[in-house]
């Protein structure tokens, strides 16, 4: 690195401007995006003023609401009769539509009244259990190899772990597959986590995952602890469970949750396609929501035993927290908060957590 | 004297080139372009819109492009494919769930008419992490051997460390410019 660092001189930093000829399109093209959602919102907002084109608003964003919802359970009934590749084919496509139907949901928020959403949320909410369910009962288990470990380096709170709790390695031999929910590739790389775990309690020591990436998935109903400093965290497909996490010196990725409760300090956390979560998050660069709705954030205040050591051991920043800036990639108005995510009120915050 | 080869000698004469660098969301794009320049990369926030960067190296100037990576940003990608000389494409090697979405977008990058010309460095990225898949693992779980189109080269590195990022641009700004010259 030195001798790059050494080698350039005068270098430039233009944060998302660009006065080069020839490429003049391009800050035209994004301020064009960003005028278009503001004519957007304008709109939604005349749109509100008048009742009558609300009704029809109302009207046309229920019915094609129903429609797809409907089409997506048929979808999912014919997953049952389905040979195994057919069923993942379907489910993937279940999946995409449940997706687009939370964005169609997203982006008509505006008009509809608290209960309207609270009604199509916890629809989506049924539809997306139902896959989730769909996908375990169909989809052939992935095995996870139970690596032997010594007592010393074990120590579990709690319920002892069953087999399927195993941390998560994934096997030289198994390959991707039919397996839509977890993709194991083969060449190397020992995952660390725990995965497929159904109303457990799941502790991790410091030096289990001191600096690893660390990858939770298809856990239901589950409290995990994380009493160390990974180098950056997965939660995927993760539901009803309470994760909590010491700081993280890199990103947390979030994918796929709803009805959590999580608290980590970190570098960056990028939340998608998750609902009904609540963050109590330290985060010294920023946090972003892609595809999210109902998630509310408020300040870390989790603590445990040795964490002042492992803050000053991951870099982060203490005394820099941005927890309350929020960037939501589907809502770029800046003059209109984004209906997609929330601060926790002081009153309804978490004071104790164990 | 085709529009091509003009510009491409005037390019050779003012010995600039254009790198776009792309990847899925929190493959470490701006880690990379930022470790390279010897700036702090404890305060990077997710890419909102793009980056330009631009840099002396090795007698060129380097005007690279960082565009992030979230989903809702993919669409726009196609702004920035003009006059490419090489392609950047960042992999978090650690990340194994989304191999096969990383695998499908790049292919569908090789198939733009406007990035024909290009080089493709594809940096498997965060070697630091001990779940980290080898560059070889990503090389076969990109099939980058069935790429017939364009110059490619896979390098294993860390934003984090620095390790190989100058490995990957040298091998980047070599062939660019053996491409350049050959061109005449
Ligand atoms: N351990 C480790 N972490 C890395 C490495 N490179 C990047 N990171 C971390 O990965 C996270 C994402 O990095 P970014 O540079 O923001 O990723 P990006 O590709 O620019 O993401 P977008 O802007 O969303 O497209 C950050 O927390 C980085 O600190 C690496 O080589 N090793
Ligand atoms: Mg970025």
């Amino acid at each position: 690195m030195e001798a790059v660092v050494g080698a350039e001189t005068g270098s430039q930093n233009r944060n998302g401007e660009m006065d080069v000829s020839g490429a003049v399109k391009i800050p035209e093209r994004l301020l064009r995006r960003e005028q278009e959602r503001q004519e957007e919102v304008e709109r939604r907002r005349e749109a509100m003023e008048s009742q009558s084109v609300t009704e029809e608003k109302v009207d046309y964003f229920s019915s094609t609401f129903g429609a797809e919802r409907a089409a997506i359970e048929a979808l999912l009934s014919g997953v049952w009769d389905a040979d195994s590749s057919r069923a993942a084919q379907l489910l993937e496509e279940v999946s995409s539509r449940t997706q687009q139907l939370r964005k169609f949901l997203n982006d008509s928020m505006a008009f509809l009244t608290k209960y309207e959403c609270r009604q199509a949320q916890a629809a989506l909410q049924r539809l997306q259990s139902s896959l989730d369910e769909k996908r375990q009962q169909v989809l052939p288990k992935k095995k996870f190899n139970f690596k032997a470990r010594s007592a010393a380096a074990t120590r579990t709170k709690g319920v002892p772990l069953p087999e399927k709790a195993g941390p998560l390695e994934s096997k030289p031999d198994a390959k991707g597959g039919a397996d839509v929910g977890i993709q194991v590739v083969d060449g190397g790389g020992n995952s660390c986590g725990f995965s497929s775990a159904h109303a457990q309690v799941l502790t991790k020591d410091p030096e289990d995952i001191h600096q690893r990436d660390v990858l939770l998935t298809h856990l239901t109903g589950c409290t995990v602890k994380l009493l160390g400093t990974p180098a950056t965290l997965h939660i995927k497909d993760v539901r009803d469970s309470e994760v909590l996490c010491g700081p993280v010196s890199g990103s947390v990725f979030v994918d796929r949750c709803s009805g959590c409760t999580l608290a980590f300090p970190c570098q960056q956390l990028r939340t998608h396609n998750t609902t009904d979560t609540r963050v109590y998050l330290h985060v010294t660069s920023r946090a972003i929501v892609e595809d999210c709705s109902g998630v509310s954030f408020a300040p870390f205040s989790w603590s445990y035993e040795g964490m002042d050591a492992h803050f000053e051991a991951s870099g982060l920043d203490r005394g820099k927290n941005n927890w309350d800036k929020v960037d939501d990639f589907n809502w770029l108005a800046a003059d209109t908060p984004s209906p997609n995510w929330s601060i926790i009120p002081e009153a309804e915050r978490r004071t104790t957590w164990d | 004297m085709g529009l091509l080869t003009i510009l491409k000698k005037m390019k050779r004469k003012e010995r600039e080139m254009r790198l776009l660098m792309l990847g899925l969301d929190n493959a470490g794009k701006t880690t990379i372009m930022k470790k390279f320049n010897g700036e702090d990369v404890s305060t990077i926030s997710p890419t909102l819109g793009f980056n330009i960067k631009t840099l002396e190296h090795r007698g060129f100037k380097l005007n690279i492009w960082d565009v992030g990576g979230q989903k809702s940003l993919r669409s726009y990608w196609r702004n920035y494919f003009e006059s490419t000389d090489g392609l950047v494409w960042v992999v978090d090697s650690a990340d194994k769930l989304r191999l096969e979405d990383c695998r499908r977008e790049l292919s569908a990058l090789l198939l733009e008419e406007r990035l024909a010309g290009a080089t493709l460095l594809v940096f498997a990225n965060k070697q630091d992490l001990p779940g980290a898949l080898s560059k070889d693992a990503i090389r076969e779980a990109l099939a980058l051997d069935d790429i017939k189109t364009h110059h490619w080269c896979i390098i294993g590195c860390s934003a984090m460390t620095g390790e190989n990022l100058l490995t990957g641009v040298d091998w980047l700004l070599d062939d660019i410019a053996a491409q350049i010259f050959t061109a005449d």
